[in-house]
């Protein structure tokens, strides 16, 4: 288990050298993006037109802020990680996007492993329900999409972080997955319990 | 409709190869009561070698559980329970020789395969008919598990119990044929 | 000195600051005392490495969101009320000042805005809604005082509660059968509840009834309580034990610390039937309660660490 530092953009060679249960620190640009989020980007690539941001290289972070409104913008009150299999379908519209890195909790699935594979990339698990140690790394609130129409916790926000972490790798872009191989496990525990005697 | 046969209890063999699904029948004769609870009891007592409270070679059961009584009356409101819940007990009984069952819904494989192994019938007496098939329904009596309540097994004497057979020992399925005379084709 | 004026209504100022300080101080910037005791015995007991850090930001969170007085997680999860008050008492105007704390907390930035309606997903911006707060109200004559406690479950933890209804057959011996769906229930749901979990479990009733039962077994008992049916209580154990030999570990990041308690409550149901829900709650307990009397003395519930 290794301990990795990464600024975005994030290249392909960074992602590859992961594993699971490394941890992982970021700085750089993060966006945010949850279930409407997804669902507007599929909307615009499905009628091609243009988005709001370039994710290639990117860190998305399935997260919805509380914010405070400051001189000139916004501030980061308090954020932390939503239930990340919410977004699972969206797994080949990610990678094709040219995200690098998601963050969120709770693992994904299949297809988020397969498109992780395909194009290179990593899900991190950030420690749920830490809403404050999470706002610690945020530096800056770059800019915001869709706020009037989405609401402060489904809009994009545009994050400037700095050493955001520990955050571990719970999927690789190997095939590998944490969550498999302890949903397997805990099959098996669950398995000696109620044997058919 | 046609005809309703008249049946005595308890079944044959003999008289199994004449049923199909879809035959109404009106039952006379001796059969017995019981649902969950009694029937977790009777395959307790099988499964432990004990003795059980009454011979099951040949017998009917029908799934159901009374109202009490008034006074005067053999027996409450007596309508068929949802059979389903006695599938896992089931084949066991059928296996053992039970020849008929009553209830309501439909029944799963495995039932339906003991029913064409060992030559067993499942037929359906009209939800909710509760106070109109007590009627047919002469003399009730508790033969095991009093403490049961509703739940105890009870020997029941009938006359013109009406019932629509809905499983034969042929495969055939009431439910399925009936079913797919409805659909429409695509 | 009595809360209560000549014709028994409560003084509303009163009621709204206690409201205001139970919410502000209670609910939003830490979690309740229990089950912080629970967590940090689930630290000192965690075996793997990873999962010992991740216990360890957790702990560090609610110090640091207590100390900042900010919210410990940034989803409010949906708000419920457990209301209980007798004849003593009154409740007059209670259920709107809940409604417009809410909406306060909500521009003070404790909760984020997350009430949407169900259908347009438009978002109301200050957390109001048809239905929320969720409270549930009990009308116990001969109690004295009046109960106000309050639960804001995340609602990620929602995706992963289950319900069945049981027959008398599927129970099993010792019921097995419920214990292998709750298990099964737990396992499915992974990491996705932000463990350690505490797991509300309501046997019996109706399929509403268990529904309910399981929220409450979890919202309103103290995580480190007995079920006083010994029955009960010897199940929930038996369950919790159970969980923690999954390996799932906070956060799902594997290690042993995945459930802190398993609370079941039950009703007496039909003879054909036996319904059973299961109802996950995240680490983040944020509740508080309060037993109000007419002479204005305030019992908080969940105050010191009850020992198992």
């Amino acid at each position: 288990m290794k301990e990795m530092s990464l600024t975005t953009p994030i290249t392909e060679e960074q992602v590859l050298s992961l594993d699971v249960n490394d941890t992982v620190y970021i700085t750089g640009i993060v966006y945010t993006a949850r279930d409407m989020a997804h669902l507007k980007l599929r909307q615009l690539l499905l009628c091609k037109e243009n988005l709001p941001e370039d994710f290639r290289g990117g860190v998305i972070f399935h997260a919805g802020p509380v914010v405070k409104k400051v001189d000139g913008g916004w501030e980061i009150w308090v954020i932390g990680p939503t239930t990340s299999i919410r977004m699972e379908p969206y797994a080949e519209m990610v990678g094709q996007l040219g995200v690098k890195v998601i963050v969120g909790k709770g693992g994904m699935g299949e297809d988020t492993l397969q498109s992780l594979a395909k194009y290179g990339g990593v899900y991190l698990l950030a420690a749920p329900g830490c809403g404050v140690t999470h706002a610690e790394a945020v530096k800056k609130v770059l800019r915001v999409h869709w706020l009037a129409e989405l609401s402060v916790p489904e809009a994009i926000w545009v994050l400037e972080v700095n050493k955001w972490g520990p955050l571990i790798v719970g999927m690789d872009a190997h095939g590998r997955s944490i969550f498999k191989c302890i949903a397997l496990k805990a099959s098996n525990v669950k398995e000696r319990f109620f044997k058919v005697r | 409709m046609a005809q309703a046969k008249k049946i005595t209890l308890p079944l044959t063999d003999e008289t199994l190869k004449d049923l199909r699904a879809g035959d109404n029948l009106l039952l006379t004769g001796v059969m017995y009561q019981g649902r969950d609870a009694a029937h977790k009891r009777i395959v307790e007592a099988l499964d432990q070698g004990r003795p059980l409270p009454i011979d099951l070679k040949g017998q009917t059961i029908f799934f159901m559980g009374p109202s009490p009584a008034r006074p005067g009356k053999p027996i409450g409101a007596a309508g068929p329970t949802t059979s389903i819940r006695m599938d896992s007990y089931s084949p066991r009984l059928i296996a053992e020789g039970l020849k008929g069952m009553i209830g309501k819904g439909m029944r799963t494989k495995p039932v339906k395969d003991a029913m064409v192994k060992y030559k067993a019938v499942y037929m359906a007496a009209i939800g909710g008919a509760g106070a109109l098939l007590s009627k047919s329904i002469k003399k009730a009596e508790v033969v095991a598990y009093e403490e049961l309540g509703p739940e105890a097994l009870r020997r029941l004497e009938i006359e013109d119990f009406p019932v629509t057979v809905i499983n034969d020992i042929y495969g055939g399925d009431l439910y399925e044929e009936g079913k797919a005379k409805y659909q429409v084709k695509a | 000195m009595s809360i209560l004026s000549g014709n028994g209504t409560i003084d509303k100022q009163f009621l709204k600051d206690r409201i205001s300080y139970l919410l502000r101080e209670k609910c939003y910037i830490t979690i309740s005392p229990d089950v912080m005791y629970l967590m940090e015995k689930s630290y000192e007991e965690e075996t793997s490495d990873s999962a010992k850090e991740m216990l360890r930001t957790m702990i560090e969170n609610v110090r640091m969101a207590e100390n900042q007085k900010k919210p410990v997680c940034q989803s409010p999860g949906f708000p419920t009320a457990y209301i209980r008050w007798g004849k003593g008492t009154d409740i007059t105007g209670l259920k709107d000042i809940l409604k417009e704390e809410i909406v306060n907390d909500t521009k003070d930035g404790f909760l984020r805005p997350s009430m949407v309606h169900p259908l347009t997903r438009k978002n109301t911006g200050d957390n109001s809604g048809v239905g929320v707060p969720n409270m549930e109200l009990e009308y116990e004559p001969t109690l004295d005082f009046m109960e106000v406690l309050i639960s804001f479950k995340g609602c990620g933890a929602e995706l992963g509660n289950a319900i069945k209804i049981f027959t008398p057959a599927q129970i099993g011996e010792n019921a097995k059968g419920i214990k292998e769906f709750v298990i099964d229930t737990v396992i499915k749901a992974g990491g996705k509840p932000c463990p350690p979990i505490a797991l509300g479990v309501g046997i019996g009733g109706q399929m509403d009834v268990a529904a309910k039962l399981s929220r409450r077994a979890v919202s309103v008992r103290k995580w480190t309580d007995h079920s006083p049916d010994p029955e009960i209580a010897r199940m929930e154990e038996e369950i919790l034990g159970m969980i923690n030999q999954l390996g799932i570990g906070p956060g799902g990041v594997g290690g042993k610390a995945t459930a802190l308690a398993v609370k079941i409550e039950s009703a007496y149901t039909h003879i054909a039937i036996c319904p059973v829900a299961v109802n996950f709650h995240c680490w983040v307990a944020r509740r508080g309660g309060m037993r109000i009397y007419p002479t204005g003395r305030i019992e908080y519930l969940f105050e010191g660490k009850d020992k198992k």
